[in-house]
């Protein structure tokens, strides 16, 4: 099974990050959320000491704040910043020595307003600096660490979730995707079986009752629809056969017993010969074409070996009538193939090269490997194509006018491309000066498979 | 024929007219023919008695002759089965090769086609082994291994494919071989061609043995084919 690039694996990650975005969304917001009410709740606490602090200052002014705040610094809360000084910045009370740098105090009075940030040996603070009526500098502050703290840990929090949300997500995907490219897998098996040729390929087992299940029941429905005519058209040939063979056999055997007329006779059996092999070659054409791409049948085959042999059966004939013909065959060429089709291509090519050419006219095939394939060449410097006939050329019953003379029934190249096709070969018609030249270029035989 | 006991033919055909011409036929070679109509009646008749020669038909009532070959070899049949069969494209007649049958001729046939195809069968029943590496013809000599001929102390000079069409010609010598049996075993070709390019070939190997012999050593039979006769005295 194959995950990478697997449609279903993808839309399962999109929307996991969709809901991996939403959720990290939400904790942001909370997490914006508590850090402003810890904020929230160190001012209460900042402003309830301030309001202590305002309580004593107004019984008894610096006297009594003094007081306080030599008390409060000898509770040991190191969370609180306490620190009271005279106009000369001498320390009256508090548990700091010295005035924190960075930090200004601004006007009179206990309001909690205008809290100011400031680090000091290495803990953020929050406090509020005053000068008192007659030059006394005051300060409260509290250390942020514990909200800091909290605040950390929310984070930490926030990160392990997003990793097991990233991490459950993209195990959630890969099982549904190998879950889901598990049936489409059976069903892209199933494919692949059917157009390498096996249509009697099924899916086993039962059909689960949802949209997979339809789907593989639909394919059955076709492939049954498929098998059903493939099986009609390969009875009707049979029948066509049949039939047709039947009746000429009687004809066949009632003509061998008629003596003493052997040259009718033999006429007659040339004319039923003709007759079938017409209705062969139409049956060869159509079941060549239906079986177009199909893989079963076909087998490793030399094709030069094949050439040659077919060329050697045909250049006594050609030198006899005058041609002269010749071959330059590349050696091992190995094709996929049907070796008694494939002859029959190269017989039908030398055949009508023969056919058409006259005395002292040319045949030459060759067989070569180019970067397309291996290249089937016939070409003759006979009287070459009527240009009306080129685009009809491979049709069935093609026949030049001026070629009535000459036997035959225009079926020869139409089994030729025919064949042609059924072995993925490619037909093509060069130009060249005089005559007709045909080419056939066929994919190679990967030899490592 | 010199055989003592007549072999026996079992015809396997629904049609009466073809079955009667293939009767004729096998009786014309010496044989006695033993008629079926059907698929089962042929397979039964083949368990039942030993035959040299079986022929069968494809589109019986009941099933194809060229499934019944597996069957006839599981009962154990030695027969040579020849399928004659109105599927007579290439492609018919190599799969019926492939699955076991010893000939494949299609109809229409010619009554003088299927005579050489069941002489040619019988004798090969005949014949227990030929590994010979020397076959003689009166002063005809054909080695096998060193592929020569010889014609008395004269060599005949043979391109391969003359020679393997010698060969084959030697081994039915005396019969009439006709040029789609040579085409189906020198050349492995199953179609028929429209041109008789076979006979160009036999003319060459006929004027290269005559040249040296100064007699006709492969004649010209009545119908469609050559009889390979070295020691034939007359003309062509």
């Amino acid at each position: 099974m194959r995950l990478r690039g697997s449609a279903s694996l993808r839309v399962t990650l999109l929307v996991a990050s969709g809901i991996i975005l939403l959720s990290l969304g939400a904790m942001a917001l909370q997490y914006r959320v508590t850090a402003r009410s810890l904020d929230a709740r160190q001012a209460e606490i900042l402003s309830a000491d301030l309001e202590a602090f305002a309580a004593f200052y107004e019984q008894r002014r610096i006297v009594a704040l003094r007081q306080a705040i030599a008390f409060r610094a000898q509770s040991h809360d190191v969370q609180a910043l306490y620190l009271l000084q005279d106009r000369h910045g001498s320390v009256l009370a508090g548990n700091l020595t010295t005035w924190p740098p960075g930090v200004t105090p601004t006007d009179a009075g206990f309001s909690p307003e205008g809290a100011q940030h400031f680090r000091l040996s290495g803990v953020d603070y929050i406090g509020v600096a005053r000068a008192l009526p007659g030059g006394f500098p005051f300060l409260v502050a509290r250390a942020r660490t514990a909200t800091q703290a909290t605040l950390a840990d929310l984070r930490r929090l926030i990160g392990w979730v997003t990793l097991g949300l990233i991490a459950a997500s993209l195990l959630a995907g890969g099982w549904v995707a190998r879950a889901v490219l598990g049936r489409i897998g059976r069903i892209n098996a199933l494919a692949d079986r059917v157009a390498a040729g096996d249509l009697t390929a099924r899916l086993p087992g039962p059909r689960s009752a949802d949209e997979f299940g339809t789907l593989e029941a639909h394919v059955h429905n076709m492939l049954d629809r498929i098998e059903a005519l493939n099986r009609a058209t390969s009875r009707l040939s049979d029948t066509i056969a049949h039939e047709l063979r039947t009746p000429l056999n009687r004809i066949q055997q009632k003509l061998s017993r008629i003596k003493g007329q052997e040259q009718a006779v033999s006429d007659i059996q040339a004319e039923m010969r003709a007759t079938i092999r017409i209705f062969d070659a139409l049956l060869d054409i159509s079941s060549a074409e239906a079986a177009k791409g199909q893989r079963p049948g076909l087998v490793p085959v030399n094709l030069s070996v094949l050439a040659g042999e077919v060329f050697e059966l045909y250049a006594p004939l050609a030198e006899d009538r005058g041609l002269s013909c010749t071959a330059q065959i590349a050696p091992d060429l190995m094709v996929l193939g049907e070796r008694s089709l494939l002859a029959q291509m190269v017989s039908n090519l030398l055949d009508n090269a023969i056919k058409f050419c006259r005395p002292g006219d040319a045949i030459h095939l060759s067989l070569c490997q180019d970067a397309g394939g291996h290249v089937l060449r016939v070409a003759d410097t006979g009287p070459g194509l009527p240009e009306d006939l080129r685009a009809s050329l491979f049709e069935r019953f093609t026949r030049a006018p001026r070629d009535q003379a000459v036997a035959g029934h225009g079926l020869g190249l139409a089994l030729v491309q025919a064949i042609a096709t059924r072995h993925g070969a490619k037909l093509s018609l060069p130009g060249t000066d005089k005559g007709f030249a045909i080419k056939i270029t066929c994919p190679k035989l990967d030899q490592t498979e | 024929m010199t055989h003592a006991i007549a072999p026996c033919i079992l015809i396997v055909e629904d049609d009466p007219d073809t079955a009667e011409a293939m009767a004729q036929a096998a009786c014309d070679v010496g044989a006695d023919p033993v008629v079926r109509c059907s698929y089962a009646g042929g397979l039964a008749a083949a368990a039942g008695a030993e035959f040299a020669v079986i022929m069968f038909d494809r589109m019986l009532p009941g099933g194809d002759g060229v499934d019944a070959i597996a069957k006839l070899r599981a009962a154990g049949s030695t027969a040579l089965v020849m399928v004659v069969s109105a599927l007579g494209r290439a492609a018919n007649k190599i799969e019926g090769l492939e699955k076991g049958a010893d000939d494949y001729l299609a109809k229409p046939f010619d009554p003088d086609e299927l005579r050489a195809r069941l002489r040619a069968l019988l004798r090969r029943k005949a014949m227990v082994a030929l590994d010979n590496d020397v076959m003689v013809f009166g002063d005809l000599e054909i080695r096998l291994k060193a592929r020569t001929v010889h014609i008395g102390q004269a060599h005949v000079a043979l391109s391969p494919k003359e020679f393997e069409l010698i060969t084959y010609f030697a081994r039915n010598a005396g019969e009439t071989v006709t040029r789609m049996q040579l085409l189906e075993h020198v050349w492995n070709l199953h179609f028929d061609p429209q041109t008789n390019v076979v006979d160009v070939h036999v003319g060459r190997l006929r004027r290269k043995l005559e040249a040296v012999a100064g007699r006709a050593v492969i004649h010209t039979a009545r119908g469609q084919g050559y009889v390979f006769d070295p020691q034939r005295e007359g003309a062509a």
